[in-house]
């Protein structure tokens, strides 16, 4: 995000402008956390839903199951009803921050049309 | 940063510092600000690009510190898991069946019999022996530290872009400025050159 000046207009930056400006590079580094963030949640669903489903097809009454760093020998439905509530978990946390990812682009797109409004060519707020 | 304080020559659109970070001062006018701090353009310049290095160092710092943070964490969580298991496992009876790693690739097997204690490892070689009970509250309590340090930590890295957007924007502004000047001394150089 770049401030150039078009020649000779000066486009005088107040205040309220900065704050502006700061608070939309806040919301793009936090844009670009929360992708992060969901990249590996929807990974550790992905983990579980074939975890859960290698389970059905075993036909072993005793799973270990890891715990911290070993791995726990654990009776198969134990398992399952461990791996359902961890599914719960992340898919409850996947969906907040799906949500907040959302807020974050719409303030953002707030953010972009009032400040091109008022400086049009003189400020660039893309990705590069 | 809503206070209105006529009176006060400081302009209160700027936190002066926070923990040690310089904040950036905003400049209203570039004119009024090179003449107030008697910078000539090109030292204006200089000395606010130095000021964004060092804002970048204490960025990297900062981030360091974040990463080493957000990896205490889920360990921490870890453990609270197996004591929390261990403790289901008590009332039971029965022992608990682990594998566990003794070197890349090789497991063995532990038979982990009803007990009421736990080790934990403190750090710096040190480990501790405690009750079931005593541990889960030792863990939650630096759970709470890191997740409260992590908090605070990423405000002040917030706070610390902050001051590198303003300090990116005063560049753009002063150059500009600059841009600006040269272009009207120019156009009054050339027109005064051809009415003699």
């Amino acid at each position: 995000m770049i401030l150039k000046g078009t020649g000779g207009s000066e486009t005088e930056v107040t205040w309220e402008d900065q704050q502006n400006i700061n608070k939309f590079g806040r919301l793009n580094n936090r844009f670009h956390e929360l992708e992060d963030e969901i990249k590996v949640a929807k990974e550790a669903i992905d983990n579980l839903e074939d975890a859960s489903n290698e389970l059905i097809l075993t036909d072993e009454e005793v799973v270990r199951f890891q715990i911290g760093e070993v791995f726990a020998h654990v009776p198969k439905e134990e398992v399952e009803t461990r791996i359902e509530e961890m599914k719960e978990l992340n898919s409850k946390n996947l969906e907040k921050l799906e949500e907040e990812k959302e807020s974050v682009v719409a303030q953002m797109a707030e953010l972009k049309k009032i400040l091109y409004g008022k400086f049009k060519d003189s400020i660039n707020l893309e990705e590069d | 940063m809503a206070a209105a304080s006529s009176s006060s020559t400081e302009s209160p659109k700027t936190t002066t510092e926070r923990r040690g970070i310089p904040g950036a001062q905003f400049v209203e006018d570039v004119e009024t600000y090179l003449t107030q701090t008697g910078f000539d353009v090109n030292s204006a310049l200089a000395f606010l690009q130095e000021r964004l290095q060092q804002y970048k160092l204490v960025e990297m710092k900062l981030l360091a510190q974040q990463r080493d943070l957000q990896a205490k964490i889920p360990d921490i969580e870890k453990c609270l898991d197996v004591v929390a298991t261990l403790e289901a496992k008590k009332g039971t009876g029965e022992a608990l069946i682990a594998d566990f790693e003794v070197s890349e690739g090789i497991y063995s097997r532990a038979r982990i019999e009803d007990n009421d204690s736990v080790c934990l490892w403190l750090g710096a070689n040190v480990m501790l022996e405690y009750s079931c009970e005593e541990a889960t509250s030792l863990l939650k309590k630096n759970l709470e530290n890191a997740k409260a340090s992590l908090e605070v930590l990423i405000a002040d890295l917030q706070f610390l872009r902050d001051q590198v957007t303003v300090t990116q924007v005063t560049i753009a502004r002063v150059y500009n400025w600059d841009v600006h000047q040269r272009r009207i001394r120019q156009i009054a150089a050339s027109s005064t050159s051809k009415d003699s």
